[in-house]
């Protein structure tokens, strides 16, 4: 068999994909920054910027920090708003190119308006629900930290779209498990999992956090052992298709989360050090799966052979 | 499996046509020359590490051989990927460096392009101790360049320690009426001030804090005296180097009335607009980013006091 006999196409909860790499929210901006490095349309698509309903700025600087093989960021909610995503930056992609829109907010209500706009826009092939953000009114708790108010975001949003409906849980979470069914529950089409691991570093010459806000979220080849063990975890709890994330800088990690359970994976911080690296991910998969005689990448998903009671 | 290493988009691909209206759609910092020529499309490539060589002090001058390098403008930059796509993929330090372009010239196997850079860190280390023949990521050129000085002005060049990198482009293509201002805490800290002083026609003092070149003092101090001789209309000043260095140099040309642009040198993660890491604090409110709606800023628009 050789790479391009393999059948590259999966569904992700209802959004059909030519092949499984995407690339992660907040790290592919909207799409056409990246033109210059690859074809947008030889991805299987990508995750826009998180969007609110007005556009918002972020966090005073600094924001981002090195970290051991990661980094650390405090971006906030800065994003040009749904209009101006709807307006200015769908209309700048090719129909070619599979494009799921990322929504938050402080407030439920808010993820619902978000929604709410995207419904029906010609372009959005799906949402992404990111339950990471602060909830506001409980103090500030990320949503995907309390099983209640993740319950209630999920149920708000999917009374709120007819669009394929992912949740990208957070991994702040004592059961990523538990999580995964609430989602499941509620409606969920998908999941897609890890966001950034909450973390903080220090600076000790000022004694203070190395990051403006404090506290920051880990993202990386750092977290991606974590990344793995809680796509494992969730694929084992529930039957939705899972969307793996989390230092995901070779087609070998894009791989071992497909071996984990994973319908396909989104690459984020990588795009960064190579901003063409998601389509030699792709490249790359094709590769593996000829070389293993898998004629169809859906065959990988879940693959792994676990030890007794692993 | 080496993950970061791979051909890089072909030389000849046409660049995509949103690209310029990317780069020139972000809110401008300051008014701009509108005949500032349109900006090459950046690429990614695999630069072959030619030569690293001490340049004095912790300094280091790396050339690479960058397949496809379009060629740049004064002030723009490039991200370079210190382990990355090295034999051995490094995954620590992480993410690529913005370095000023300090040169470029085409050669017969792609363009030899050099940065010049100070040993600050893991990824300054590790890039110092690069081995001829080694790959380091490149990613540029990127950042929208110096504006041009209006017709038949002069410009002051303000560089401090290694934001002097960044001016020797715009050096060329100054001179002959420019003069150069350098800064640093002692001689060893001054970097490429032999290629600064083989531009023709390019007026050059140094200050240096400790006395051991030029005159002892702030290069701020320099920029005072030139400043306060010149004659009317007082010339355009560019400036690039430590925050508090360029915050003082826009304080000084905004009491005389001369227009000022600073290079601002943020951390960065990406380095074309994605990452929204660089944003620097702008008097209009809000934030800009570095990487494409600068580096070089109208000095008056940030704010300086809120620059990390
Ligand atoms: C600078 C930065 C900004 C991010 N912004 C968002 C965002 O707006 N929405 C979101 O769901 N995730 C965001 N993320 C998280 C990524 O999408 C991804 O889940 C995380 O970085 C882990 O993947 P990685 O290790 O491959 O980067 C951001 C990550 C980074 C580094
Ligand atoms: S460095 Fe990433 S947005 Fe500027």
């Amino acid at each position: 068999m050789t790479p391009d006999q393999v059948d590259m196409t999966v569904d992700l909860g209802g959004i059909e994909l030519r092949n499984p790499v995407l690339t992660a929210s907040g790290t592919f901006g909207y799409g056409t920054e990246f033109s210059p490095f690859l074809e947008l349309e030889s991805l299987g698509g990508f995750v826009a910027k998180s969007l609110t309903l007005e556009p918002r700025t972020g966090n005073p600087p600094p924001r981002i920090a090195e970290a051991p093989s990661g980094m650390l960021n405090a971006i906030s909610l800065e994003n040009v708003g749904v209009e101006a995503f709807i307006r200015e930056r769908l209309p700048a992609l090719s129909d070619e190119v599979t494009v799921i829109a990322s929504v938050f907010g402080t407030e439920i209500e808010l993820y619902g308006r978000v929604t709410e706009r995207l419904d029906g826009v010609s372009g959005v092939a799906g949402i992404e629900v990111n339950a990471s953000c602060p909830h506001v009114k409980a103090g500030g708790i990320e949503f995907g930290q309390d099983p209640k108010a993740l319950a209630a975001l999920v149920r708000t949003v999917r009374q709120s779209t007819r669009l394929p409906m992912l949740v990208k849980l957070s991994p702040n979470v004592t059961s990523i498990a538990e999580m995964a069914r609430v989602a499941e529950a509620e409606g969920a089409d998908g999941l897609c999992l890890i966001n950034a691991v909450q973390a903080l570093d220090v600076d000790v010459d000022t004694r203070r956090p190395v990051l403006a806000n404090g506290l920051g979220g880990l993202s990386g080849p750092a977290i991606r052992p974590i990344a793995l063990r809680m796509v494992w975890q969730a694929a084992s709890a529930v039957d939705l298709p899972i969307c793996g994330i989390g230092g995901i800088a070779s087609a070998e990690d894009a791989v071992k989360f497909l071996l984990c359970g994973a319908t396909a994976v989104q690459v984020g911080t990588a795009n960064y050090l190579d901003p063409g690296v998601a389509g030699q991910i792709v490249t790359g998969i094709a590769e593996y799966a000829a070389r293993h005689g898998f004629a169809r990448i859906a065959d990988l998903v879940g693959a792994l052979e676990t030890p007794q009671g692993g | 499996m080496d993950p970061l290493n791979g051909a890089g988009r072909p030389a000849n691909h046409p660049p995509p046509p949103e690209l310029s209206r990317f780069l020139l759609a972000q809110s401008p910092a300051g008014p701009r020359d509108m005949a500032t020529p349109p900006l090459h499309p950046p690429i990614r490539a695999d630069g072959t590490v030619v030569e690293v060589r001490h340049e004095g002090g912790s300094n280091r001058r790396i050339s690479l051989l960058v397949p496809g390098w379009p060629g740049s403008e004064p002030g723009q930059f490039a991200m370079l990927s210190p382990g990355a796509r090295s034999a051995v993929p490094r995954t620590d330090p992480l993410l690529p460096r913005p370095m000023a372009v300090f040169r470029s010239q085409a050669t017969d196997d792609g363009h030899l392009v050099e940065f010049l850079f100070k040993v600050t860190g893991r990824g300054t280390a590790l890039m110092a101790e690069a081995l001829t023949g080694q790959v380091v990521g490149v990613v540029g050129p990127l950042g929208r360049p110096f504006p041009r000085v209006p017709e038949a002005g002069a410009c002051v060049l303000v560089g401090g320690g290694t934001g002097i990198a960044s001016l020797y482009a715009l050096a060329i293509r100054e001179a002959p009426t420019a003069m150069l201002l350098l800064g640093a805490g002692s001689r060893d800290d001054l970097m490429g001030v032999e290629d600064f002083e083989a531009v023709d026609d390019l007026e050059i003092r140094i200050a240096t804090e400790d006395g051991s070149r030029g005159e002892q003092g702030l290069v701020t101090q320099l920029l005072e005296r030139v400043l306060d001789e010149a004659q009317s209309p007082p010339p355009t000043v560019f400036s690039c180097g430590p925050t508090p260095m360029m915050a003082r140099v826009a304080e000084i040309a905004a009491a005389r009335g001369a227009t000022c642009w600073a290079s601002l040198e943020n951390n960065m993660a990406c380095g074309f607009g994605v990452c929204l890491g660089c944003a620097a604090p702008i008097r209009a409110g809000g934030y800009a980013l570095v990487c494409n709606t600068g580096p070089v800023f109208e000095a008056s628009t940030v704010t300086w006091e809120a620059m990390p």
